[in-house]
C-alpha cells in the first residue's frame, strides 16, 4: 500500500515538472523583453546562405554585444527550406522574431508587423542605401525592409565543351543558344548542353529568366500578371528547348543547387549561376575552364534577373525599437557589412559598400549587369502564393502546354 | 489424456471466479460499491496518462479542427470564422480525388509488401543458425537510423550522373543513357521507389513483432502437428499462422497507421517533382503549409485524413476482427 502511494506521488510530482517545464520552455523561447537585469535581448532570424553563415552573424553579435553590453542578441539560423514556416508558426504563436532576414515581406507589411524601414535605422545609414533597392523594398511608398544583399544572374559557360562542340562564342540570343546548346548535346557521353533546373528549389528563377527574356513580365506591386500573352514566347522557348534535347534530362524536376554540381563537374555546356557560384567552381573543380557571359534573350539585349534578400523589423509590442535601431545600424557600418556580404559571395546594396567592392575580379561580370536587373514584384501581397505557385506547377511545362502552366499558377496565385 | 477428464469441471470453475480472490465472501460485500467510486478511486493512478492524453493528443486535435475552420492569413493572423469553407477548398481541388487513391495504394502496398516478407524474414530468424545474431541486429539497423538519412541514401544512389544504383544500371547494360534514368524525376518511378523504401523502414519493426508472435507458438503444439503427420506447408497455415493472429494484428495496425502518415520518405523522393502527380494526403498537407502557406486549409485536409484513419482502422477491425481469440 505504502509503495503504491509513493509511486503515485512519483507519477504526480512527474508530471507536474513535466508541464511546468514546458510552460518554461515556450517562455524562453519566445520574445524575451526584458529579460534579466533591465537588458534587453533581440531574436534574429536568419536563413542559411552557405556553411559560414551561422559563424559570421555569430561575429557580427559578438562585436555588437560588446558595444552594447545592455543588448543581447539570439541567433536562429534555419534553412530557406523551412525558413518561412518557420516564421510562420512563431508569428502565429505571437513570438515572432525582432529582425528577419528574408524575401517576401509585402504579406506581413499588410498586416501591420513591421517597422517601417525609416524607423529603426538611423537617417545615415538609410540614406547610404541604393536608390534602386530602396525602391523595391517599398510598399505605398514606404519601405518596410532594409535592403540586405542583392544577387545577379549571368550565363556560366564551360568554355570547353564549347569549343569541343565547334561553337565559336557563347550565345547571346536564344536561336544562337538553341543551336550551341543542341551542338553540346550532340557530343553525347550524358553531357547536357544547357541545364535548366525547374524543379521545385526555384522554379520562379529559371522561369523569370526565360519569360521575362522573352519581354514577359509577373506583374507588379498591385496585380500579377503571370497567365499574360507576354510571357508565352518565353515559354515556348522553354519547350523548345526540351523538345530539341538541348537540356539535360527531365528538366521539369531538376533542383537548381544538384544540376549547379554537374555543371561545376564539368558535364553541362551551359548554366545560369550566381556570385556565389564562383566560389563553388573554385572549391569544388578548380580546372575548370568557364567564362561568365550575360543571359542570352530573345533579341540579344542585356537583361538579368535580379534577387535582393532584406532584413524586416517586426513591432512585437514595441518596445525593442531603439535596440533594433542600434543593432541595424551597427551591421550596415562598411567595417562590418562589407567583409559579411564579401564572405557570402553576394552584391552590396550600401552605396558605401559597392564603392569598397568595385575592384573586385569575380564580382565585376555581375555588378557590370546589375544596373539592367529586373526583380520578382516581392512587394505585391498575393507574391508569396505566386512565388510557391512556381515552385509547385512551372515544372509541369515539360509535359504540359506552356498556356496551361500559366493558367494554373495565375489560378493559384490569385486564390492565395 | 487425464486431463481431458478434468477439463469439463475446470473451466466451470474459471469462468465464475477468473482471478484468485481472497475469501469469496467478500465479493457481494464490495457489490454495491458504484462505478464512479471506483472511478475516483482510480484517479491518482491514471491522472498522469490522462493529462497526458489530454495535452498530447486531444488539445493540438482540438486546435486543429478549430484552426481548420478559420481564416488564417500567409503570415499566421487569424482573420476569423470561414465555417467549412476550408473544407470545401479541400474536396474541389481537382487533384484531391487521384491524391486520395494513391494514398490508399501506398498504404495497401507498403503493408501488404511489409508483412509478407516480414512473415518470411521472422520464419528465417526463428531458426537457429550460425550467425543469426548478427543478421538479427542487421534487421533492425533501418530501424535505428533515421528515415529521412535511409531515404536519402536511395536518393542519391538514384541521382542521375552520380547516383550508384543508376550508375550500376547503366554499366550492365539495362539503361542506355549514359547519365542514367531520372527515377526520382518521374512521378510513376518516384512513387514505386517510395514505395520500396517505405517497405525496407517498415521491415524491422513488422519482423521482430511477428518473431515475438512465432515464439508464442508452444513447442508441443507444433510436436503435435508433426506426429499427426502434418507437413510444413500445412503446418505454417494451419498451427503457426493461428498463432501469430494477434501479432500480425498489432503490426498491420500500427504499420497502416505509421504508413498512413508518413511524411519524410514521399517528401525527400518525389519533392522535386513539378504538380501533384506523385503526391499522397500527407505531402499535400505539407505543400499547403510550405508551398502555398494555407495553415486552414492544410488544417481541414489534417482533419480529414484523420478521419481517413479512423474509417481505415475500423473497417480493418471490423472485417479481420484481429483482436478475436484464436
Amino acid at each position: 500500500m505504502k509503495k503504491s502511494q509513493r509511486f503515485a506521488a512519483i507519477a504526480v510530482a512527474t508530471t507536474a515538472s513535466l508541464s511546468l517545464a514546458a510552460c518554461g520552455f515556450s517562455e524562453s523561447g519566445g520574445s524575451g523583453g526584458d529579460a534579466e537585469g533591465g537588458s534587453t535581448s533581440l531574436n534574429l532570424l536568419v536563413p542559411s546562405y552557405s556553411d559560414a553563415t551561422q559563424s559570421l552573424w555569430e561575429e557580427v553579435i559578438e562585436g555588437f554585444e560588446s558595444e552594447n553590453p545592455d543588448i543581447s542578441v539570439n541567433l536562429e539560423v534555419q534553412s530557406w527550406d523551412n525558413l518561412e514556416s518557420v516564421l510562420a508558426t512563431k508569428i502565429q504563436g505571437g513570438q515572432a522574431p525582432d529582425i528577419y532576414n528574408g524575401g517576401p515581406f509585402a504579406g506581413f507589411a499588410a498586416d501591420d508587423l513591421l517597422y517601417p524601414a525609416q524607423d529603426v535605422v538611423s537617417p545615415e545609414t538609410f540614406s547610404d542605401f541604393q536608390e534602386s533597392f530602396i525602391a523595391n523594398a517599398e510598399v505605398d511608398g514606404t519601405a518596410y525592409a532594409l535592403p540586405l544583399i542583392a544577387s545577379a544572374r549571368a550565363l556560366f559557360v564551360n568554355n570547353e565543351l564549347l569549343e569541343q562542340a565547334g561553337v565559336d562564342a557563347a550565345p547571346t540570343t536564344w536561336d544562337e543558344l538553341l543551336d550551341a546548346a543542341t551542338k553540346i548535346s550532340g557530343l553525347g557521353g550524358g553531357i547536357a548542353g544547357y541545364g535548366m533546373p525547374l524543379g521545385s528549389e526555384e522554379a520562379q528563377a529559371e522561369a523569370a529568366i526565360w519569360l521575362w527574356g522573352g519581354g514577359g513580365t509577373f506583374g507588379d506591386a498591385e496585380k500579377i500578371t503571370v497567365d499574360d500573352p507576354s510571357n508565352l514566347p518565353g515559354a515556348e522557348q522553354i519547350k523548345k528547348m526540351i523538345d530539341a534535347g538541348a537540356t539535360q534530362a527531365d528538366p521539369g524536376s531538376t533542383d537548381r543547387s544538384p544540376l549547379m554540381d554537374i555543371f561545376v563537374q564539368g558535364k553541362i555546356g551551359m548554366q545560369v549561376g550566381l556570385p556565389p557560384t564562383v566560389g563553388q567552381i573554385a572549391e569544388g573543380n578548380p580546372d575548370l575552364d568557364y567564362s561568365i557571359v550575360p543571359i542570352p534573350t530573345r533579341d540579344g539585349s542585356p537583361f538579368t534577373l535580379g534577387v535582393m534578400d532584406q532584413l524586416m523589423a517586426f513591432k512585437n509590442g514595441g518596445d525593442k525599437q531603439e535596440a533594433i535601431t542600434k543593432f541595424l545600424d551597427y551591421y550596415y557600418s562598411a567595417d562590418v557589412y562589407v567583409p559579411w556580404v564579401q564572405a557570402e559571395g553576394f552584391l552590396p546594396t550600401t552605396k558605401s559598400g559597392a564603392e569598397q567592392l568595385s575592384g573586385e575580379a569575380s564580382l565585376k561580370p555581375f555588378l557590370d549587369v546589375l544596373p539592367g536587373a529586373k526583380f520578382y514584384p516581392s512587394t505585391n501581397p498575393a507574391w508569396s502564393a505566386t512565388n510557391g505557385a512556381f515552385k509547385s506547377l512551372f515544372g509541369q511545362i515539360q509535359s504540359k502546354p506552356a498556356a496551361e502552366v500559366l493558367a494554373e499558377i495565375q489560378a493559384q496565385a490569385d486564390a492565395g | 489424456m487425464i486431463t481431458t477428464t478434468d477439463t469439463p469441471s475446470v473451466p466451470g470453475a474459471g469462468a465464475a471466479q477468473r482471478r484468485p480472490r481472497p475469501g469469496g465472501d467478500l465479493r457481494s460485500v464490495e457489490k454495491p460499491r458504484s462505478g464512479a467510486r471506483d472511478l475516483l478511486a482510480a484517479l491518482p493512478w491514471i491522472s498522469p496518462a490522462l493529462l497526458l492524453i489530454v495535452g498530447v493528443v486531444m488539445f493540438p486535435a482540438a486546435v486543429m479542427f478549430y484552426n481548420s475552420t478559420r481564416d488564417i492569413s500567409v503570415s499566421g493572423i487569424d482573420k476569423g470564422s470561414v465555417g467549412f469553407a476550408n473544407y470545401a477548398e479541400v474536396f474541389a481541388f481537382p487533384h484531391f480525388w487521384p491524391i486520395f487513391l494513391r494514398t490508399i495504394v501506398w498504404v495497401v502496398v507498403v503493408v501488404v509488401a511489409a508483412v509478407l516478407i516480414s512473415l518470411a524474414l521472422a520464419q528465417l530468424l526463428n531458426k537457429a543458425f550460425p550467425g543469426r545474431r548478427i543478421v538479427r541486429l542487421a534487421v533492425i539497423i533501418p530501424w535505428a537510423a533515421s528515415v529521412v538519412m535511409t531515404t536519402l541514401v536511395f536518393y542519391y544512389g538514384l541521382e542521375p550522373y552520380f547516383g550508384i544504383i543508376n550508375k550500376t544500371l547503366v554499366d550492365i547494360g539495362l539503361i542506355t543513357t549514359p547519365e542514367g534514368y531520372g527515377w526520382t524525376r518521374n512521378p510513376p518511378t518516384a512513387f514505386a521507389w517510395s514505395i520500396v523504401v517505405a517497405v525496407f523502414v517498415s521491415l524491422p519493426f513488422t519482423t521482430y513483432t511477428i518473431l515475438a508472435g512465432l515464439q508464442m507458438v508452444p513447442g508441443e503444439v507444433l510436436e503435435a502437428a508433426k506426429m499427426d503427420g502434418a507437413g510444413p506447408a500445412r503446418t505454417y497455415v494451419s498451427v503457426v499462422l493461428p498463432h501469430l493472429r494477434g501479432a500480425v494484428a498489432v503490426a498491420v495496425l500500427i504499420n497502416i497507421i505509421n504508413v498512413f502518415n508518413s511524411l519524410p520518405i514521399l517528401k525527400v523522393m518525389t519533392g522535386s517533382i513539378p504538380g501533384y502527380d506523385a503526391d499522397t494526403i500527407m505531402t499535400m498537407i505539407f505543400k499547403y503549409i510550405q508551398v502555398q502557406q494555407k495553415i486552414d486549409v492544410a488544417s481541414a485536409l489534417s482533419v480529414v485524413s484523420f478521419l481517413i484513419v479512423i474509417v481505415i482502422v475500423a473497417v480493418y477491425v471490423r472485417v479481420v476482427k484481429p483482436m478475436k481469440e484464436v
